[in-house]
């Protein structure tokens, strides 16, 4: 389990030792020195777009390529690949479904809030990288769904 | 059996979508994550010819057009190796490419907008940051040309000042990032185009290829050199802009102006990385380098930076130079007149030196000599 590095106030509320609190675990156990210092702690609403298999959508679509494929090696930093891949744009978010591999997926709106995690603008100009916290209900913020 | 090796992930979304490889003899292939093989990723594989994947880079050609329209009707599947840094065993395939259900729906581009604007086109052909420089020395008003000594210079500048602006972007960072960033690579930029059309034009790319978020570690350098350039047309602002980077890099930014002075041209430049949608631009005209240059020249110390060794002593003389070693190597430098005395530190003691680290230009040229200038001693 991995804390986030910059200090919030709600470090300040007496834990345990050892035990951080819940909605500062990330949802998947990540490398150190990850998310990196340039990710930005989700503070204000964010909408974004990342494909799915169902409508509803379930929690399998929201794992990482690390969860998906544990032995895999890319050329990726180990910390991009325990995140997961979303759009800012939606207009980039239906070409995915162009491709063969994401074909016949569906378009679903997820609706970041704080508390969600941290977040990096990565790859392409609206293709992020999204760590969220454990605490984080992915399942209820996700909106529209659309083939 | 014929293999490739991935050179550059073009379009990622939860793993390589989209990648372009090489084989053995240099020949281009582009790869398109189709469906996964147990935990592995399973990819369509296909040559392409150099112009049709530099139309494709560049948002010109889509990706369905690019995979059958090439004329080759050979094509690929390849299972990801373990690892990407290894070669894809490619599995030829007999059956028609159009029918196996592996392509994609006409309309992928890269871009959605193709540029017209040159700089931003090169990046995304390149698929790296370049950046493009121009100048107007008086010999370039009647044809198309720079003195070799004046280019020679020009370059030797722009190389400095991007150098300089590269370790201030590092300075902002983390220990542990900058730890991971190669910063001893002082080969930053390659003249990859030594005299476009226009007035004289030089394009200059990223030595180290754009990593792979698409973007450049000297993306963070040259946003330094935009903020320098941001007001050069009011020279009181400008000078305020440059105080706060008083350093190695305002000095070689005063360097680079007073080279633009001497040789009577302005600059203008402008950079991009992949995936902007507009390039960076900034500059200086002549009649504003002028001022410029009379308002820098007046701040004392304005390239000098403090430096701080700590280590073992390794030589002193009475001539006040010594040697000192530190875990980041050997440092050499004087005591100016004035200065502190080292009579009394003994070869082999271990002492924190408090150093000012200054840059003198070498005959115009742009190259650096660098000298420390001991402030303070102490023993620890």
């Amino acid at each position: 389990m991995i804390l986030q590095a910059k200090a919030s106030p709600l470090l300040l509320i007496p834990f345990p030792p050892d035990t951080p609190p819940t909605d500062m675990i990330y949802r998947e156990a990540l490398p150190p020195q990850c998310p990196p210092e340039a990710a930005d702690e989700i503070t204000a609403d964010l909408e974004v777009f990342r494909v799915v298999k169902t409508n509803p959508p379930t929690d399998l679509d929201f794992r990482s390529q690390r969860a998906m494929q544990s032995a895999a090696v890319w050329e990726i930093s180990e910390c991009l690949a325990c995140g997961l891949s979303v759009f800012a744009e939606r207009r980039d978010a239906e070409k995915l479904l162009k491709l063969p591999r994401l074909r016949g997926g569906m378009l679903a709106t997820v609706r970041l809030t704080q508390g969600a995690g941290r977040i990096q603008q990565t790859f392409r100009p609206s293709h992020h990288t999204w760590w969220p916290f454990a605490g984080f209900d992915i399942l209820a913020h996700c909106g529209r769904v659309e083939s | 059996m014929k293999s490739i090796r991935h050179t550059k992930t073009l379009f990622y979304y939860d793993g390589p979508q989209v990648f372009e490889a090489r084989d053995g003899i240099g020949g281009n292939y582009v790869g398109v994550m189709v469906e996964p093989e147990g935990e592995q990723d399973r990819f369509l594989i296909k040559g392409v010819s150099p112009e049709r994947l530099r139309r494709f880079r560049s948002g010109l050609l889509d990706l369905r057009e690019l995979l059958v329209g090439e004329g080759d009707e050979d094509w690929f599947l390849a299972v990801a190796p373990g690892s990407f840094a290894e070669n894809f065993s490619l599995s030829p395939r007999s059956d028609s490419l159009e029918d196996s259900g592996f392509l994609p729906e006409p309309g992928f581009v890269l871009h959605d907008h193709a540029t017209a604007d040159e700089t931003l086109r090169e990046a995304r052909e390149r698929n790296n940051l370049v950046m493009e420089i121009s100048v107007e020395p008086p010999e370039a008003a009647v044809e198309h040309c720079i003195r070799a000594t004046t280019l020679a210079a020009l370059l030797n500048h722009v190389q400095t000042v991007v150098k300089h602006a590269y370790g201030t972007a590092l300075r902002g960072l983390s220990l542990d990032t900058r730890r991971a960033i190669d910063k001893s690579d002082a080969h930053l930029l390659n003249v990859v185009v030594p005299a476009a059309a226009g007035s004289f034009k030089v394009l200059f790319e990223a030595a180290k290829e754009t990593d792979l978020l698409g973007q450049s570690e000297m993306a963070r350098a040259l946003g330094h050199i935009d903020q320098l350039f941001e007001h050069a047309g009011d020279p009181v602002r400008a000078l305020q802009i440059v105080k706060e980077h008083k350093g190695h890099l305002a000095g070689a930014y005063l360097r680079l102006l007073r080279f633009l002075v001497e040789n009577r041209t302005g600059i203008r430049y402008s950079w991009a990385e992949p995936n902007f949608t507009r390039p960076k631009m900034g500059g200086i005209s002549e009649s504003e380098a002028g001022p410029l240059v009379d308002a820098l020249s007046g701040v004392s110390n304005l390239g000098a930076e403090a430096v701080t060794l700590v280590g073992a002593l390794e030589k002193v003389d009475v001539h006040g130079t010594w040697r000192i070693s530190t875990q980041e190597g050997e440092f050499s430098g004087k005591v100016r007149d004035g200065g502190p005395s080292l009579v009394g530190l003994k070869s082999g003691g271990t002492y924190r030196f408090s150093c000012m680290e200054e840059i003198e230009e070498v005959e115009s040229i742009g190259l650096e000599v660098r000298t420390l200038y001991l402030l303070e001693h102490e023993p620890v």
